[in-house]
């Protein structure tokens, strides 16, 4: 038993030597924070009124506390910050992120599971208890850190290790040293451990992370109908927990079940409609199902809470004018000056938001063309045919597939033949390797050869990785150079080839410097590659190993 | 399609925001005149202040947790937590009052024990018990839990004890009404609705009042399945 205040037997925290970060637009209140953590002892406190600030000030250093408000007007909140800090590893295994909200409102307390700040406190809160909740949430932290950074690093099997020591040490943190080892056990595949701990807690008490975890370990084995019933069990007994319906509606699309699918997310959307991801994705399943409707609002949507996030892309701009164009093509009754003007001002957003990227201009001009010909408004598909030919020379990366095919199709509705066909041998040539595409690029190609090409580059690819894969790496390298001749600027063939040609280096000396310099001769030929594309990871690897190697020399 | 409950709920919502930030800026206001006077001076009697507008603010929030029980909308998320932390912030919450009272407090739980609740709603029940303990208290607190397969949450203070029509109420909170006393019967028809919330492995958790115990007062107990 303990008497009274001053028996505190933990050790103090040293509040002088963190730094702390206060994310606050309302400034009385946060004079009110910067005095709390002051009279703890800070002294390195910085103060932003905006989460786009708040990010800027993550990116130049990472802060061992962070206190933000949840609403922070018209800028980012704070669960958004929360989730670009995470995304873009700007936190420290160790960091405290305290939410900081005026009241318990639903669409909010349920963030991302994964993405849940250390704390929530509800104003008016005094500094004792701040500090309260700082202290525990900063000894809780430290003590799981070792574990949180082997896990950063990929070393589960040491990493799941010292979550169990961790575990028995401080039995006071038992259930988030547990949440570690399912997250290990299941890194390293090894599903019945991870299931048994996860069924044994559900069965003691369904918490959300627990449940979650059966169910996708559930999926990971490929036992799809006990992930179904699991899911939908969790969907009803947690229906706040949304990563319930997100696996739901993703098992239930692979199971063909595409309008069940959508059903589902639209239950996840209703109670929390802010996620972008997940409005993208029911925009994209509704249209397959020809629901305009909630095509249009699902990405309505994502366009409105996309605006301060860092993850929104130009696709739902263009899938919303796509669905309002499939509005006024429909025989429905519908306001179409509001439709139109909804457009015109999406079209507007969209090139605002991305002016600096001819690439997205371009596609914007096309789907624009496209939009205006639905109206039959003559003018301006020819002056979005006129501002996307002047922009096409200015690209200077790849088109994505799904924006190939996107752009060939308008291209073509609208009698561009030329261009169109352009980008369609543009793409085939880049994207040979995937079927999916090829089956769409096909459909709308007129050039046989181009197709037939493909497939020819595809089965030299094909061959080239068998025989890389024993190590065979000169014949590798001359069929990676046959499908090279028939598709030279398909980035993915290109790092093939150059990733054949450093292990050969390595393998064996006597052609090292000329297998390097080749090496180092096709990386520099890759100019079109953009830092979003995902091929640019592997592209920056490879250039590093390459260089690294010719220093060796 | 906008549901008038919808509209309402929004409506309650707002309000609730609205009032808390002025509460808020309030209590902001009140702590920097208390910043520019030298700490000898400050008179103990804000803690009162503190505490009355603390009284307000878990009203409101209570009023619109009530609100989104009957409406199915109150998010209920259950999660592992200590023990021992919950309940020391429960008291921590009314430092200010503690200190202006020259109140002790003593709290009785097992250190590393842990149990399942939602903390936020819990917290709104007990640390609005706890305040009220320390409101009708001559000197001393006691918070203690036990933990078996039900959590068991005691507050007794040492001051006068429920009356006694209260006690009588058990199971039927919304007669506590009662504008002669000043007792609204909102705090414990409140962690009634919370207490039935909690339903684990066929029990339901509950809230029972009684009289007496080891510091001859008020004594409130919550269980938590």
């Amino acid at each position: 038993m303990q008497e009274s205040i001053s028996t505190f037997q933990k050790p103090p925290i040293r509040y002088s030597q963190k730094s702390v970060l206060i994310i606050e637009d309302f400034a009385e209140f946060a004079r009110s924070l910067r005095g709390m953590m002051t009279t703890m002892g800070s002294k390195k406190i910085h103060l932003v009124y905006n989460g786009e600030d708040a990010i800027q000030a993550c990116k130049e250093k990472k802060y061992d506390i962070i206190l933000s408000d949840y609403n922070l007007g018209d800028s980012k909140d704070g669960q958004q910050i929360l989730e670009e800090l995470h995304h873009f590893n700007l936190l420290k295994t160790n960091s405290v992120f305290i939410m900081i909200t005026a009241e318990n409102t639903t669409a909010m307390v349920m963030g991302a599971l994964e993405y849940q700040p250390d704390s929530y406190l509800t104003k008016p809160f005094n500094g004792n208890l701040l500090k309260s909740r700082l202290d525990k949430a900063i000894i809780k932290k430290d003590l799981l850190a070792p574990t949180a950074r082997l896990m950063r690093k990929k070393q589960w099997a040491e990493a799941l290790d010292l979550a169990e020591q961790t575990a028995k040490e401080n039995p006071k943190y038992r259930m988030a040293c547990l949440r570690h080892k399912y997250q290990c056990l299941k890194e390293l595949r090894r599903y019945d451990a991870a299931l048994e701990l996860t069924t044994q807690l559900v069965n003691e008490r369904p918490i959300p992370w627990a449940m979650l975890g059966v169910g996708e370990i559930f999926y990971a084995k490929k036992e799809l109908q006990r992930a179904t019933d699991l899911f939908t069990d969790m969907t009803k007994e947690f229906p706040m927990a949304l990563e319930g319906y997100d696996w739901l509606a993703k098992i239930q699309y692979q199971l063909g079940l595409v309008v069940e699918a959508q059903q589902t997310l639209s239950k996840a959307v209703d109670r929390s409609p802010k996620a972008l991801k997940r409005q993208k994705l029911l925009g994209k399943i509704a249209e397959e199902n020809e629901d305009i409707q909630t095509m249009s609002s699902a990405f309505r949507q994502a366009v409105k809470f996309g605006k301060n996030s860092a993850f929104a892309s130009p696709d739902e701009f263009i899938k919303l004018t796509k669905s309002i164009g499939m509005q006024l093509k429909g025989t429905e009754d519908v306001d179409r000056k509001k439709l139109l003007n909804e457009a015109e001002s999406v079209f507007n957003k969209l090139n605002k938001r991305f002016k600096e990227d001819p690439k997205i201009q371009f596609r914007s001009a096309i789907a624009h063309a496209d939009f205006s010909s639905i109206t039959d408004d003559k003018d301006n598909v020819e002056k979005y045919l006129k501002t996307a030919n002047r922009l096409y020379d200015r690209i200077e990366e790849h088109l994505g597939s799904a924006e190939s095919i996107e752009i060939s199709e308008s291209l073509k509705y609208l009698g561009q033949n030329e261009l169109a066909e352009c980008i369609l041998e543009e793409a085939v040539e880049q994207y040979f390797d995937d079927p999916k595409f090829i089956q769409k690029a096909s459909k709308l190609t007129t050039n046989k050869h181009l197709i037939e090409n493909s497939k020819k580059a595809n089965q030299y690819n094909n061959k080239a990785i068998h025989f890389f894969k024993n190590k065979d790496f000169n014949l590798a390298i001359d069929f990676f150079k046959k499908a090279s001749e028939i598709a030279p600027n398909n980035v993915n063939i290109n790092l093939n080839q150059v990733q054949a040609l450093l292990k050969r280096s390595q393998a064996n000396s006597s052609n090292k410097e000329a297998d390097l310099k080749s090496a180092e001769q096709i990386l520099a030929g890759i100019t079109r590659l953009g830092p979003q594309d995902a091929r640019f990871t592997r592209y920056s690897e490879l250039n590093r190993l390459t260089q690294l190697m010719i220093q060796n020399l | 399609m906008t549901k008038p409950n919808d509209i309402f709920s929004t409506i309650l919502a707002s309000t609730v925001h609205d009032m808390k930030n002025s509460l808020g800026m309030m209590l902001d206001a009140l702590d920097s005149i208390l910043s520019e006077t030298p700490k000898t001076k400050t008179n103990p009697q804000y803690g009162i202040v503190q505490y009355e507008s603390s009284r307000v603010n878990s009203s409101l929030m209570q009023l619109l947790a009530i609100y989104k029980i009957e409406n199915n909308q109150l998010p209920f998320n259950p999660a592992y937590h200590s023990v021992y932390d919950f309940l020391e912030e429960q008291i921590m919450i009314h430092e200010p009052l503690l200190t202006a009272k020259g109140f002790s407090y003593s709290l009785d739980v097992e250190e590393e024990a842990e149990a399942a609740f939602d903390d936020v709603l819990i917290s709104m029940v007990v640390s609005n018990i706890v305040g009220n303990a320390i409101r009708y208290a001559h000197s001393k607190i006691l918070v203690s839990a036990e933990i078996t397969d039900t959590l068991c949450i005691t507050i007794c203070d040492d001051g006068p004890g429920y009356p006694a029509p209260m006690l009588e109420l058990v199971g039927d909170y919304m007669l506590g009404i009662n504008q002669s006393t000043g007792s609204t019967g909102l705090g414990l028809f409140f962690a009634h609705q919370v207490a039935n919330l909690h339903a684990h492995g066929g029990k339901t958790g509950c809230i029972d009042l009684k009289n007496g115990g080891p510091l001859g007062g008020g004594i409130f107990q919550i269980k938590i399945p």
